[in-house]
């Protein structure tokens, strides 16, 4: 057959035909024989075929290898957790959305295994099945800063909402970790997981008021909560004496170091209330609240509102007494508080102080600052349950007030030479630091 | 999650102080003034506002019809005495409220002599006071004041072109609070004691101006680096200067139930306890940050000027007075 449209270079013929020697096509003319074309390989890219490598050698496009082992994973912690595949369907959804992302796809594979964890956790959180952030580390064995990033990321990637975490729904969950029930463990130290959620809910909800919740970290409370809850469910001698650490380490359970602040905190919650129990004749300390932390929660909102009464009384009669005592503060004390308020080394500056008297939360009243108050009026002093970091508030450096400003000022040429260096300065300088690039050097 | 009950009250009833305080305001235009359009209602008590011809968005929200007929001839004529008067100030007068400067005293005084001046005008004593704010027709709630606290700008970012290239090992070597390293930051960072502030400067000429806690001082700092580099040979000038980020911090001394503040404003907030301790609160208008913690402390962030912090935190301070401990 003729290929239509070529002469043929030498007698200018159209009659040229196909001719394949052996393998190699050829275009002959028939009329002066000459060869006007043949195939040749090295040509092909450039007049041949264009089919791309990964056309012609792929068949279907499969997905990456990491992929498929992250699904892998999410599924893997989904039954560890033993969650629902609702869950785990929608923890899949997400991690593939999120993988295909850039900020995902050429990390390393410790942060594609951490955003399979965050995905079950999302999912979980959006699911109303909540588990803490913590729970995740654990699983992962990574460190909770690294899972916040990537957690944050991945939140970010995904633009979805942000599920809360309630602790009282998550101690629950928390509290089945502790092999504290009658088959792990010997008698008199064993309770079972049901009294110990209900007891220890409780005192989280009290933590809760009394500021210790918010703000903080959710593992250490729940310890510290259930801790409190084993032994005051049964507080004998023996409990009362067993310390944090080896309640841990009955119950298979990693301390934590910053359970034992909360313990010292809730137990200092317990007793401000514990004090308006009317029955008891000794006072309420630290060592002996444990016995009556069953009274306490099972009147808490009595006993609260008690406490409030009485620290607004007692506050008030304060006043009253200084106030009658020395005649004099009473003129001192608006001049001293002007000052106080002045020096204030706060972060704000208040135009007009507010009074803010609410009934069951008083500020005080404006005369208490001078009661040795001299640094800025701590209102967390003054009130019966506060946040700890307001309690124990850090001291601030105090910076003198800069002189009003306006930008334009002039600029002292002496102030500009302070910062240059004197010619003999930048020799010297210039010396030493070839004598110590010289030893450095030499050294290595 | 589940919102419950009282959640959901103190939400609404949130809802309602922000509107009602816009609707009755006090008296005095010494306070951090808002920039909000509800605004030009607001301070109709205020002849100048009046006299802006308000009064007809007065209309809809209240009922004129116990004021005296003086009135409305009071606030056509003070139009013109207005107009004629206070062409200097025009912003002033603007229905999105008060213009704002940077000191407050300053507008609040303006606003006090644009009030006595359309006063004077009148001949006929008003019977009414426009100083005194008027009934408010829907008091839900009790008018909410003004917070009364204003934030402290503790951090001045701001960026300069020096406009010329810039041999930054030398600049190291000649000057004595400069700091090289090139392996670690391809800047020197340079430092004066007053005010105290730190500089990043670059090679291109350009630099980033760090740590003052007020524009001007910003400005005054950035140019003592532009004098030092100068002195040092090269042509620098002062260009561009630009202020781009402020912080601010302050405290609203009562303790906020964060909890409660992620669950009714969803959208705006992130409260992630195992990550911050703090609640992050994305506000849309303006655009900011805000850092909220439970001690009560709040740090305002991502502002270009000082107005905004202003706005941001007196849009905050009626919804944290609402998760108070009550």
């Amino acid at each position: 057959m003729s290929a239509a449209g070529l002469r043929c270079p030498g007698c200018g013929s159209s009659n040229i035909v196909d001719d394949d020697l052996y393998c190699q096509a050829q275009r002959v003319c028939v009329d002066c024989g000459s060869v006007v074309s043949e195939g040749s390989l090295a040509d092909d890219p450039i007049g041949g075929s264009d089919v791309s490598y990964s056309r012609t050698t792929a068949v279907t496009k499969k997905p990456c290898l990491n992929l498929i082992k992250g699904l892998e994973r999410v599924k893997e912690i989904c039954r560890i957790l033993r969650l629902s595949s609702e869950i785990e369907d929608l923890a899949l959804t997400y991690f593939r959305q999120a993988y295909v992302h850039e900020s995902f796809i050429n990390v390393s594979l410790q942060r594609k295994e951490l955003l399979a964890g965050c995905c079950v956790f999302v999912s979980c959180g959006q699911r109303d099945w909540p588990i803490t952030l913590g729970t995740i580390c654990c699983l992962l064995n990574a460190d909770q800063t690294l899972v916040g990033g990537v957690y944050q990321e991945m939140m970010k990637v995904l633009n979805i909402q942000a599920p809360f975490i309630n602790i009282t729904d998550v101690i629950e969950a928390h509290i089945q970790e502790y092999k504290i029930s009658a088959q792990h463990v010997p008698e008199e130290l064993a309770e079972e997981s049901e009294a110990l959620t209900k007891r220890a809910v409780a005192l989280v909800e009290l933590a809760a008021d009394s500021w210790i919740v918010t703000g903080r970290r959710l593992l250490p409370i729940m310890m510290a909560a259930t801790y409190l809850a084993w032994q005051s469910l049964n507080p004998n001698k023996h409990r009362i004496r067993f310390p944090l650490s080896k309640f841990c380490q009955v119950a298979q359970v990693q301390k934590r170091t910053t359970a034992t602040v909360r313990i010292t905190e809730l137990k200092q919650a317990l007793c401000k209330l514990g004090r308006e129990l009317p029955w008891i004749r000794e006072a309420v300390t630290e060592n002996n609240v444990v016995r009556l932390v069953e009274d306490i929660l099972d009147h808490r909102h009595t006993l609260l509102a008690r406490a409030l009464k009485n620290h607004e009384k007692a506050k008030q009669d304060d006043c009253t007494q200084t106030d009658s005592s020395n005649p004099l503060t009473g003129e001192v004390a608006p001049s001293q508080l002007s000052e106080s308020r002045d020096e204030t080394a706060n972060a704000s500056s208040r135009v007009q102080p507010c009074p803010q008297n609410s009934r069951e939360n008083p500020e005080g009243d404006v005369d208490d600052d001078h009661q040795g108050e001299d640094l800025e009026p701590n209102w967390g002093k003054r009130v019966l349950f506060a946040p700890p970091c307001v309690i124990h508030r850090k001291r601030r450096r105090v910076e003198q007030p800069v002189q009003n400003v306006t930008g334009d000022e002039e600029i002292s040429d002496s102030e500009i030479d302070s910062y240059i260096r004197t010619p003999q300065e930048v020799r010297d300088f210039t010396l030493m630091q070839n004598m110590v690039s010289v030893s450095d050097s030499g050294k290595a | 999650m589940i919102m419950d009950d009282l959640a959901l009250e103190r939400y609404f009833d949130d809802s309602i102080a922000n509107e009602s305080s816009y609707i009755g305001e006090e008296e005095l235009g010494l306070q951090s003034p808002q920039k909000q359009p509800h605004a030009s209602s607001s301070k109709a008590q205020n002849s100048s506002q009046l006299s802006n011809g308000t009064s007809g968005k007065l209309g809809d929200d209240l009922d004129l019809s116990f004021l005296p007929d003086d009135l409305n001839n009071q606030s056509s004529s003070s139009t013109a005495a207005a107009a004629t008067n206070q062409n200097a100030a025009p912003d002033a007068l603007d229905d999105s409220g008060i213009c704002l400067d940077n000191s407050l005293p300053d507008s609040g005084a303006t606003e006090l002599r644009q009030g006595t001046v359309d006063l004077g005008q009148e001949s006929r004593a008003s019977p009414f006071c426009p100083m005194t704010p008027m009934t408010p027709m829907t008091p839900m709630t009790p008018v909410t004041e003004k917070s009364g606290i204003i934030p402290q700008l503790q951090n001045i970012v701001s960026t300069i072109n020096l406009g010329c290239p810039l041999d930054l090992k030398f600049i190291a070597l000649q000057a004595r609070n400069a700091e090289y390293n090139p392996k670690r930051f391809a800047a020197v960072i340079m430092r004066i004691r007053e005010p105290r502030t730190t500089a990043l400067i670059f090679s291109s000429g350009k630099m980033v101006c760090t740590g003052a806690k007020s524009e001007e001082q910003s400005r005054l700092a950035a140019r003592k680096y532009a004098r030092v580099v100068q002195k040092l040979g090269f042509p620098a000038r002062f260009l561009d200067f630009k202020i781009q980020n402020m912080v601010a911090s302050c405290d609203v001394c009562f303790p906020i139930r964060l909890e409660g503040l992620v669950l009714t404003h969803q959208q705006f907030s992130s409260y992630e306890p195992e990550l911050f301790p703090g609640l992050i609160y994305r506000m849309v208008k303006p655009r900011i940050v805000l850092l909220i913690f439970v001690s009560g402390k709040v740090v305002l962030t991502g502002a270009k000027d000082r107005a905004e912090i202003y706005e941001a935190f007196e849009n905050i301070y009626p919804i944290l007075k609402g998760f108070r401990k009550q």
